[in-house]
């Protein structure tokens, strides 16, 4: 082996670990405490909406990891953070130096090495095991005892929300979505068009509203107040319009709201004054409004809806897609509230943009066809 | 172990069997086989589309600025986010970590005259342009609008636009398979004699795990846009679940692909990393092996863990189980790296060259955007995070903190001997503090806009801001800090080609450092070796001298640092 006949380069001389190593060590220890402390014992609601007062069961389990995480994972970044800054300032050539002088020449310490490997797995092995507590409580913990079962239904740019025994359906862009306090809810998730995602940031769950798939969230909401419901997978054009509202409230007023809603939906859904509708203005509405979805044809040929040209007279179909006989009611029931059925979905008045007089003349069109 | 081995001229001495370089402007610069020119290509390639997706990026912030939208319509603001994370991902970062980076050093750094395939080598740089071309178009056709993922259903909606996107990562797709296939074939065949796999340079360690996953991910994301192009085109209903496909297939196979990628372009600057600090430390790097075999660690666990993009999109409860175990454990590599690295630093002689800062602020911003990676590897935690800026933060610390980070240590370190002269430190410093407090100012308040309910790609705010009032502050001071990141890009664009005239004289080996690329003339000359140099020792002990024999160069013993930088210990020199 040639190695040359010049003299080694002399090495920078070193006291123990370095001048001050324990001192910052110690004073990182402080901080990491801190962080601890703070974490652990500090409100972080700041960060964490309604940590201190949980919206959901799940609220608080998923909180706890994140403050678990933040607990050790800030202390990592503050070990590293601080002794890069602090060897790189101990450790910085001088001009005192040998010109050639070099740092200490070692490759490795496997004790450390042994350590800084055992120690964080072992961390991770404890975080696995809390994470995989959690994660079964929030999929399979409410399981049989399922109190209320509802179904959100995504559209661009909208919420749909279904509830067990109500025909129709609630639309997050007139109204807030209901959960009983204290009830097991599942709420089945899927979508009409593009992948959307149901997100209440204070309950902390999300799930993608997939079209199809039927996925669910599990949870018991805890807290009465009104939350935000937000699509947060992007959707399309108005994908940031796209949030509803979440009415959490006590058993009795839920029920309360179920029941007006079945009443109202058995009663044809509102009434809609349908005099002095003219089936001229009506068909300018139906090609601007309505003719991206039906066309004035035979019930078979659909674009998204059925065509509409035989809607009260079609012996093939005598009744509407809600069973119900095609008087102008019923047609106007439709108009007024959405209705989902096998084909798909119609969208209510307000998703529309139909109002009370929209109503009436097109329904005297409709009528008008033969 | 080494490729010049000659058959016909047997009089000769095998490392004399040099063809001459080529002749005529096109020959050399433009259809150039040699690899140190098409890393050129790359090099500017790459820092062009991120000067132009780096505006897109900047036009975004500045949408932000007003929980209304501030510039433009939502329409625009879409198409901005796609176009900026798409041109950053598949048309900057891995043309400019792997192409670049990988294409200049590498080859050089095992004592080879070129790479295995130069041929494949040129069109693989070639087709990098031609996708850039069909990226940029689709921008005449209105350009894709979901994000760099261009998830289906809706991205079926960017009708023409979608498909020349489709077309354009097909066609990136094609140039990183050839070049994983040819710089694994290169790292395997053509290692300079007694270079063993301990005695490679670790940046060439993080090369042939960058190529290996190059080679064997990219057909998934290759199928994934070839797919969906023929539902664009041909409305093949792959991801159609009215006609029996599934949008969730897509997700599958693109994040097969695309959790690799970013490794793919973290691994290099890994690589980068661990030269910088050795060299700016004059010390051995702590752990050599444990890096090396932690990078091919890192790759083969990276195919393993790509369901955790899709926690809440789709996957079996069951099923996100062993991903959140296994993206754990990919944490435990990657600590292990970073621990060697700042163990390195420890009883140095540090010096603070422009590398070494970006390497010093590597390790911060790198650590504190793994660190938020654990979190949302975690199932619960991640069904809250998921689709939020919190997202945003932890994507942006881990690859402007990480790879770009590692970017811009590699460019003023292989500059003199690309150049032959020295970029200019003081805008060198002054760059890399605007970058790191751009950086953290720009992606800090995200972590938590994230957490308290701002989603991502959101082109107006007003629910949000409605609930948080202070959301408008956070999000312009955001967009403030990071005109300090694109005035840092900017400097180091002026810096590059200022310097190729103003550099100081770099000399052989302006950083004392020890691999085989400092032991030829800066720039190298065609065929950089014109003898093939024995290997003899690992690289990195500086206290040693250095391991080559039959080098072109008399080396010196024990190298010093350059006169220029040895001059001033805290490296502010201009």
């Amino acid at each position: 082996m040639a190695h040359g006949t010049a003299p080694s380069p002399q090495q920078v001389r070193l006291k123990g670990l370095g001048p001050g190593f324990w001192s910052v060590t110690l004073v990182l220890t402080l901080i990491s405490l801190a962080n601890a402390w703070y974490f652990l014992f500090g409100s972080i609601d700041w960060i964490m909406p309604g940590s201190t007062n949980p919206v959901a069961n799940v609220t608080y389990d998923i909180d706890g990891l994140f403050k678990f995480m933040a607990v050790f994972g800030g202390a990592i970044c503050i070990y590293v953070t601080g002794y890069v800054i602090y060897f790189a300032i101990a450790f910085r050539a001088r001009a005192s130096d040998a010109p050639d002088a070099v740092g200490v020449p070692i490759h490795d310490a496997p004790t450390l090495e042994f350590w800084w490997t055992a120690l964080p797995t072992l961390l991770l092995i404890v975080l696995t095991g809390l994470s995989i507590v959690v994660w079964y409580k929030i999929q399979f913990g409410v399981g049989s005892a399922t109190g209320l079962t509802t179904e959100v239904i995504g559209h661009q740019f909208y919420f749909e929300f279904r509830y067990p025994g109500l025909k129709t359906s609630v639309f997050s862009k007139t109204e807030p979505m209901h959960l009983p306090l204290n009830v097991p809810v599942r709420v089945l998730i899927t979508s009409s068009d593009v992948i959307h995602q149901f997100w209440v940031p204070e309950i902390r769950l999300k799930q993608a509203a997939v079209p199809g798939l039927v996925q669910n969230l599990n949870f018991t909401p805890l807290r009465s107040g009104t939350y935000d419901i937000v699509c947060s997978e992007f959707c399309g054009i108005d994908h940031s319009k796209m949030q509803g509202k979440l009415i959490i409230e006590p058993v009795a007023a839920f029920n309360k709201w179920l029941d007006a809603k079945k009443q109202a939906a058995a009663a044809g859904g509102g009434v809609v004054d349908l005099s002095g509708g003219t089936a001229l203005a009506g068909k300018a509405l139906f090609a601007q409004k309505c003719a991206a979805c039906h066309q004035i044809a035979p019930f078979d040929q659909k674009l998204v809806g059925p065509g509409l040209l035989h809607i009260t007279d079609d012996p093939a179909h005598p009744t509407l897609v809600t069973g119900q006989t095609p008087t102008s009611a019923h047609i106007a029931a439709i108009l007024q509230n959405g209705f989902t059925g096998p084909i798909g979905t119609m969208p209510n008045a307000q998703a529309n943009g139909l109002a009370g007089k929209d109503i009436a003349n097109l329904v005297a069109y409709l009528t008008s066809l033969k | 172990m080494h490729a010049a081995t000659s058959t016909t001229h047997e009089a000769h001495d095998v490392h004399d069997h040099i063809h001459p370089a080529p002749e005529g402007f096109v020959r050399k610069y433009v259809f150039s086989l040699d690899h140190k020119v098409i890393g050129f290509q790359y090099f500017f390639t790459g820092l062009l589309i991120m000067l132009i997706a780096g505006s897109f990026a900047e036009l975004v912030r500045l949408q932000l600025t007003d929980p209304k939208g501030a510039i433009m319509s939502n329409t625009a603001y879409n198409e901005m986010f796609s176009m900026h994370g798409t041109a950053m991902v598949w048309l900057v970062l891995i043309p400019l970590v792997t192409g670049a980076l990988g294409n200049f050093v590498m080859p050089l750094q095992i004592g080879a005259r070129d790479v295995a395939f130069p041929w494949l080598n040129m069109v693989s740089f070639w087709i990098v342009p031609i996708a850039a071309i069909l990226l940029f178009s689709s921008m005449l056709w209105g350009g894709p609008h979901a994000g760099w993922t261009e998830y289906p259903p809706v991205s079926l909606l960017d009708g023409t636009a979608g498909a020349l996107w489709c077309a354009a990562i097909f066609t990136v797709g094609i140039s990183s398979t050839m070049t994983g296939l040819n710089f694994m074939t290169t790292v395997i065949m053509m290692r300079a004699p007694g270079m063993t796999w301990t005695r490679m340079p670790l940046f060439v360690w993080a090369t042939f795990a960058t190529a290996l996953m190059n080679m064997m991910a990219t057909v998934a994301l290759s199928a994934a846009v070839g797919a969906l192009f023929l539902q664009h085109v041909f409305k093949v209903p792959f991801f159609d679940p009215a006609r029996g496909g599934s949008p969730v297939l897509y997700e599958h196979m693109f994040w097969f692909y695309s959790h690799p990628a970013v490794y793919i372009f973290i691994i290099p600057a890994f690589g980068v990393i661990s030269e910088v600090i050795s060299t700016f430390s004059r010390k051995p790097i702590f752990g050599y092996k444990m890096i090396a075999f932690s990078s091919m660690a890192i790759a083969i666990l990276s195919f393993t863990v790509w369901a955790h993009h899709m926690f809440p999109s789709g996957l079996a409860p069951w099923l996100q189980l062993p991903f959140m175990i296994l993206t754990y454990a990919i944490g435990i590599p990657t600590g292990i790296k970073i621990f060697s690295w700042v163990a390195t630093l420890w009883g140095g002689r540090i010096y603070f060259s422009t590398a070494m800062l970006y390497a010093l602020g590597f390790l911060i911003t790198f650590t504190f955007g793994g660190i938020t990676g654990i979190f949302l590897a975690s199932v619960p935690v991640d069904l809250h995070a998921h689709g939020t800026t919190f997202i945003v933060a932890h994507f942006h610390y881990v690859v402007a903190g990480g790879s770009v980070m590692g970017f811009l240590a590699a460019v003023p370190y292989w500059y003199p001997k690309a150049t032959g002269r020295l970029m200019s430190e003081r805008l060198g410093h002054i760059g890399f503090w605007l970058f790191f407090i751009g950086l953290n100012g720009t992606f800090m308040p995200m972590h938590w806009l994230g957490l308290e309910g701002m989603p991502r790609r959101y082109a107006t705010y007003e629910y949000f801001a409605k609930a948080f009032p202070d959301a408008q502050f956070w999000n312009q001071f955001e967009t403030g800090f990071s005109f300090l990141m694109a005035a840092s890009i900017g400097l180091l664009a002026f810096n590059v080609i200022w310097s190729i005239k103003h550099g100081k004289i770099a000399g052989i080996n302006p950083w004392g450092a020890r691999t085989l690329e400092w032991t030829i003339d800066s720039p190298p000359p065609y065929y950089n070796f014109k003898k093939i140099p024995n290997v003899f020792d690992r690289p990195y002990d500086f206290d040693q001298p250095m391991p080559y024999r039959n080098t072109d160069n008399v080396v010196a013993p024990y190298p010093e640092y350059g006169a220029v930088v040895m001059a001033q210990p805290a490296g502010a020199g201009a």
